[in-house]
């Protein structure tokens, strides 16, 4: 019995030992698991940043081939109906899945009217003014709205007429022919329509749906002898733009409804334009032209304070003439279509072409993209509709705007800017990480030059001249420094520092200024008196001389401050940084951060730093100062270099941590992301930004991963600090330590 | 003279003198940080005089609040330091705002009136003014101001006595119709539907709502009789009060949580008040969006958090000390395990924040919501920030400090103990059990005590996964599943940020931060002490075990 026994317990202490084995393995190992999972993680959350854009075609319609020619397309923003507009009036609305018609509308014609030109007028509805050969312009709309029955959705498309006028008053018979036309159906519900007619002439009608009577110009004589190839309308109406068969371009200023002006002209391009577009924002306009030309130019206020519109970005052009520029409804995303049918899908402020494709042989009849720009449809020569799937979710950013200067509309040149987010739905996102890294280095920078020199000499102090006593005492002390929470310090800079400081400025400048004079003067006291007396003071006692040194200085410098600050700043040193060196003086600025940051990393790298000095062989202090080296000699010949490895891996630690300090900076900066290196005014730096700008981020947005790209810098950076300290570090230690 | 020079310069005194000053000026720099906490934290809470300061436009009855001095060009071009003194009025639906500024200039004359009277109310801050009478019921009295201050304390208690015994009412009465409500709330989900099952199940329902109707209405009655019975009472139950300026109004004594006449209490007497207004800090909720009352939700929340980090940290990082020192075979396993150990102690906090709202909340916790609580969807149970992701995103960050101080531990176990064991038969996990854990734990409880405290004062991380300003209940109450992981909780360190900075009356606040951060110093420097002495011990034993 007694033996089975013994065999089950050892089975049992066996499985127990290998259970052991297993599970605290799993421990050790999970930690690389934990630290590559966070890279891992980080890198595929910023990843899709990068990933190219691509169409993915979905459905194809054979419209029922008669010679009718289809003017205007659209796409609801399930992407689940879409619907043709030919030449004849006939609306049909396709639903996808199956290719079924499942509504037929029609625009009230003429027996031989036909529709010329048709262009939609607003970016978030499917509203339309079409032209046609009889001389009259019918705008009307069509909805696609979903439906719910029983938790299904269905699409329901309508049609309706808005308005409708003949463009023609004179009773002669001749008819006009509406050629050119755009169309603008603003906010606030006023309806604006230029077009040209086949004599050439150029119209613009406002009309008020609380007025009777539109506004009608004829604006023919300011486009003097020039014949208009193309007009454009931006969504709000405040702009009309007039392209000409001579490459020329008219700026006409609708901001007065009762007083449109030429407001300025100017040539674009050698050959005559095709094609016009606003993106969205109504300030990019997009021009093609006959050679394939492809630019967008908006309008900068230059030197003289005055507006005009610049060429800012070239597209890859095409091959031949532009015929049509399709606008995305979301995002600074545009189409373009040349003759022989090649489409570019391009975005204005990367100045990319994110693509090229081509749908057939045949060139494009009519285009569209979806509302939720995803989906993009197309109907070419041979009366074929097809519908594609737009993959397109991080546009704004490519490496040249998250590393480079980027001209963005509103700024009179290529500039570094952080501004997320704005207040309306045409915003241009600003991503540009060099506002960020030159704050979080900005911040480091001053943090480091405070830390530095105390937190070293202080380690120096402790390990080679303070008394037993004192460095058992300071040791704990410092390494308490090193627990305080970085809030309650940084809550302290912002709030209490930062007032204090603006109040006091004279007289910190003074402090700073006045502590070496006095120690020097100090010191020169101290070698007056004889040396025997001098022996009096124990090694390491030296502090108590310090003090009052120190305080010395505090008195002299609180009773002066008032007197210099009258005499040399004209009684107000923040109005004189102003005047003289063109600088405002922030409340929460660089000065207040530096020391903050300072504080939050002198305790680390005192620490490691005394260690290092402390683990100095003492052999070699000892032979130094029995060949007759002063105490000083020693330290600076024999200690610090053989301490050298450590005080510098203590050095990279402080700054990777300084680095990644957030509360801090979060707290006592202004958080605004400036370029300036002045201590004078605030910053923001990368992490402060996540902290900040995380909460709101849409899920899976462009911000939202801009931000784990910052984040994965930011690993990126303290893992290169970390490994150079190792290295460096170890190799000075070998150097050095030959003992 | 030159070679005097340059003697004393090697000798190098000034330099060590150099040395010797950048020390006291970092050790000033501490000091000088912790006693401006500790004035400003310790003396927020002690009853401060009311000053009556007459100027010639109006007569100002406040406390001090603060003592600056502007400084101005006068007319010659001089620069002159005009002092001022910041006053806390009080009486917001008076003033509109708290405090004020005055010129010392002007001030004509200041006095200290025994019969100003401070009170704290429960909405609308402070009021500083003259009691003139007081109301209990049918009963006024207004003589003189000792008697009615004594009136108005026994007024005050039946008042507050009132009050809690109508909340008591009003929980109670809250309990009784919860299942009715919760029947009715069914009710109305089922009367949408039109299928006939449905019919049959919603008549039921609604036979069962009238029974309950029923048998509670009687309870229901005599509860809400009570209840109004209680308001009634504590409307009759007021001071009427005249500002310093002479506007007259009337205070509630129900709303009032206490109040005092500072300038004629002694040191004891304000000894005890301060006694109490701290033990308030310390155990009641914030009251006044954060500017007056205490902070106990947030330290129940803070420590509620360090705990279930610790739960999650230690077992992880004695594991693998374990393993690093134990099992592990010397070579690039050590070495990689030791890279990402040193490597995971200098990601900045704010990277395993945002990790942990990416992975944990959105990933890890959307998935439990489309698995387990698909029903509540798009309302996040765990797919948004709570208490269970901080915990674990801090657990992640203070696992290196664990892992360094359990090993230090591990080593200070005596390698002939280790050996013997061996020897002696035992397996590698009978040894470790027997001998490394218990001898180790000085080390391990010195990593846990380090990262109780570092995760008592990380804010970053928990601003983005599960930390807010003002949480409705705590994560462990009462109510089944008694722990509730996926609530949102407060935290001190986050306090301090949010009051100091988001708050809509930050003057009014400051006090209160400076108090919250005394206490959070405090907390972080008895736990590195505790942290510090074991540590020692462990020393100690080290230095004995060499073999």
């Amino acid at each position: 019995m007694k033996k089975a026994e013994k065999k089950i317990f050892r089975k049992k202490v066996d499985r127990a030992n290998k259970l052991a084995r297993y599970i605290i393995s799993i421990g050790g190992y999970g930690i690389i698991v934990s630290i590559v999972g966070i890279l891992l993680f980080l890198i595929y959350q910023s990843l899709p940043l990068g990933f190219q854009t691509s169409i993915e075609k979905l459905f194809s319609i054979d419209l029922p081939s008669r010679s009718a020619r289809i003017v205007l397309t659209g796409i609801d923003q399930y992407q689940e109906i879409v619907y043709t507009l030919n030449e004849n009036g006939i609306i049909s609305f396709y639903r996808l899945e199956d290719k079924q018609v499942v509504r037929r509308d029609s625009v009230p014609l003429a027996e031989t009217e036909k529709i010329l030109t048709a262009t939609k007028g607003n970016l978030n509805r499917e509203i339309f003014a079409l032209g046609t050969t009889q001389g009259q312009i019918i705008t009307a709309e069509i909805r696609m709205l979903p439906e719910y029955h029983q938790n299904e959705r269905i699409i329901k498309p309508s049609f309706r007429i808005v308005d409708s006028f003949v463009t023609h008053t004179d009773s002669s018979l001749e008819m006009h022919h509406v050629e050119n036309l755009s169309f603008a159906f603003t906010e606030d519900g006023l309806f604006y329509w230029a077009w040209t007619d086949h004599t050439g002439t150029l119209f613009l009608q406002i009309q008020d749906p609380e007025e009777d009577q539109p506004f009608l110009y004829d604006l023919t004589e300011n486009i003097g002898e020039q014949q208009v190839s193309q007009l454009i309308l931006d969504f709000e109406a405040r702009k009309l733009i007039i392209g000409s068969y001579e490459g020329e371009l008219f700026w006409f200023d609708l901001s007065d409804i009762e007083d449109v002006y030429l407001k300025d002209n100017w040539k674009a391009s050698q050959h005559p334009i095709t094609a016009l577009a606003f993106l969205i924002g109504d300030n990019a306009l997009v021009i093609g032209d006959a050679q394939g030309m492809l630019e967008s130019w908006f309008p900068v206020r230059n030197e003289e304070n005055e507006i005009k519109f610049l060429p800012v970005y070239q597209f890859s052009g095409h091959n031949t003439a532009v015929t049509k520029i399709v606008v995305s409804p979301r995002n600074r995303t545009f189409m373009s279509i040349e003759e022989s049918g090649m489409i570019h899908l391009n975005y204005n402020t990367t100045q990319k072409t994110q693509l090229t494709f081509r749908k057939s042989d045949y060139a494009i009849q009519a285009a569209a993209i979806s509302p939720k720009s995803n989906g993009i449809v197309l109907v070419d020569g041979g009366n074929r509709l097809g519908t594609y799937i737009l993959d397109d979710e991080h546009p704004e950013v490519t490496l040249k705007t998250l590393f480079g200067k980027v001209w963005y509309e509103g700024y009179n040149q290529p500039e570094f800017v952080w501004q997320s987010t704005g207040g309306s739905d045409d915003f241009e996102p600003k991503l540009s990480l060099i506002p960020l890294i030159f704050g979080t280095l900005k911040g480091t920078f001053y943090a480091m030059i405070f830390s530095i020199p105390l937190a070293i000499l202080a380690a120096i102090y402790v390990s080679q001249f303070s008394p037993k006593w004192l460095a058992r005492t300071i040791k704990p002390t410092v390494e308490i420094m090193a627990a305080l929470p970085s809030v309650v310090i940084g809550f302290l800079a912002g709030l209490y520092f930062s007032p204090l400081f603006e109040e006091h400025l004279v007289t910190l400048f003074l402090f700073v200024a006045f502590l070496p004079l006095i120690f020097a003067l100090g010191v020169f006291i101290w070698r007056l008196i004889p040396e025997k007396k001098r022996m009096i003071m124990p090694l390491g006692w030296e502090l108590l001389y310090v003090i009052p040194i120190i305080l010395v200085t505090y008195v002299i410098v609180h009773f002066i401050s008032l007197p210099v600050e009258s005499w040399l700043f004209n009684g107000n040193l923040k109005q004189w940084i102003f005047e003289s060196l063109g600088q405002t003086y922030d409340q929460r600025n660089s000065i207040v951060v530096g020391f903050a940051l300072g504080f939050a990393v002198i305790p680390i790298i005192f620490t490691i730093s005394e260690d290092a000095l402390s683990n100095v062989p003492e052999s070699l202090t000892s032979a130094s100062l029995a060949l007759g080296a002063s105490r000083w000699q020693t330290v600076r010949k024999v200690v610090l270099p053989a301490a050298s490895g450590g005080i510098f891996a203590a050095v990279m630690l402080g700054f990777g941590r300084a680095i990644g300090e957030t509360m801090i900076v979060l707290m006592a900066t202004g958080n605004t992301p400036i370029l300036d290196i002045s201590p004078f005014n605030g910053f923001r730096a990368m992490s402060a930004c996540i902290a900040v700008e995380i909460p709101e981020a849409p899920v899976g947005g462009t911000l939202y991963r801009v931000l784990f790209l910052i984040a994965f810098l930011l690993f990126v950076f303290t893992f290169i600090i970390n490994s150079l300290s190792a290295i460096i570090g170890d190799r000075l230690r070998k150097k050095y330590s030959r003992f | 003279m030159a070679d005097r020079i340059s003697y004393f310069r090697q000798k190098g005194d000034p330099y060590i003198l150099g040395t010797g000053m950048a020390l006291i000026l970092t050790l000033g720099m501490v000091i000088f940080i912790v006693t401006v906490i500790l004035v400003k934290g310790l003396g927020f809470f002690w009853p401060s005089d009311l000053l009556q300061a007459d100027l010639p436009d109006r007569i100002y009855l406040g406390e001090v609040w603060d003592e600056t001095s502007k400084r101005q060009t006068d007319r010659n071009g001089h620069i002159i330091e005009i002092p001022e003194i910041q006053l806390k009025v009080g009486n917001r639906e008076l003033y509109g705002s708290d405090f004020v500024w005055l010129d010392e200039a002007e001030v004509s004359q200041r006095k200290y009136p025994l019969a100003a009277s401070t009170f704290e109310r429960y909405e609308f801050g402070n009021f500083y003014g003259y009691i003139r009478s007081v109301q209990m019921g049918d009963s006024v009295y207004s003589q003189e101001p000792k008697f009615m201050f004594d009136r108005a304390k026994d007024a005050h208690d039946i008042a507050l006595e009132n009050r809690s015994r109508k909340r008591a009412f009003e929980e109670e009465l809250n309990e009784l119709i919860t299942p009715l409500s919760r029947l009715q709330r069914e009710i109305s989900l089922l009367e949408i539907e039109t299928s006939a099952e449905k019919q049959a199940e919603l008549d039921e329902l609604k036979q069962k709502a009238a029974h309950l109707e029923t048998e509670i209405s009687e309870k229901y009655l005599e509860l809400s009789d009570e209840i109004q019975k209680l308001t009634r009472e504590n409307e009759g139950i007021f001071v009427r009060v005249e500002s310093a300026d002479g506007k007259k109004t009337v205070i509630h004594l129900a709303d009032v949580v206490r109040f005092y006449q500072p300038n004629d209490m002694n040191l004891f007497q304000k000894s005890v008040l301060y006694i109490s207004k701290l033990w308030e800090f310390i155990s009641a909720n914030p009251r006044e969006s954060n500017t007056e009352g205490g902070v106990f939700p947030a330290i129940f929340g803070t420590v509620l958090m360090v705990l279930l980090m610790s739960i999650a940290v230690v077992p992880f990082g004695v594991l693998a000390a374990l393993y690093l020192n134990e099992y592990a075979k010397q070579g690039t396993i050590i070495r990689l395990i030791r890279l990402s150990v040193n490597n995971l102690a200098g990601v900045p906090s704010i990277v395993f924040g945002i990790f942990g709202l990416g992975f944990f909340i959105y990933m890890v916790g959307g998935t439990i919501d489309q698995v387990f609580f698909s029903d509540k969807l798009p309302e996040p149970t765990f797919g948004t920030g709570g208490i269970l992701w901080a915990s674990l995103t801090l657990a992640l960050l203070t696992l290196p400090v664990v892992v360094v101080a359990t090993e230090e531990g591990i080593l200070a176990v005596p390698r002939a103990n280790k050996e013997g064991a061996l020897a002696l038969g035992a397996t590698r996990w009978q040894m470790v059990r027997k001998i490394i854990l218990p001898n180790a734990m000085p080390g391990i409880l010195t990593g846990l005590i380090l990262a109780i405290s570092r995760g008592a004062g990380e804010v970053a991380p928990l601003m983005i996964t599960g930390v807010v300003k003002l949480a409705p209940s705590l994560a462990l109450d009462g109510v089944f599943p008694f722990l509730h992981l996926d609530r949102k909780f407060m935290h001190l360190g986050f306090h301090i940020y949010d009051v100091g900075f988001q708050s809509p009356n930050v003057e009014a606040a400051k006090p209160m931060v400076y108090t919250t951060a005394l206490l959070l110093i405090l907390l972080v420097i008895c736990l590195n002490l505790l942290a510090i002495y074991m540590r020692n011990r462990l020393r100690k034993k080290y230095k004995t075990a060499v073999f």
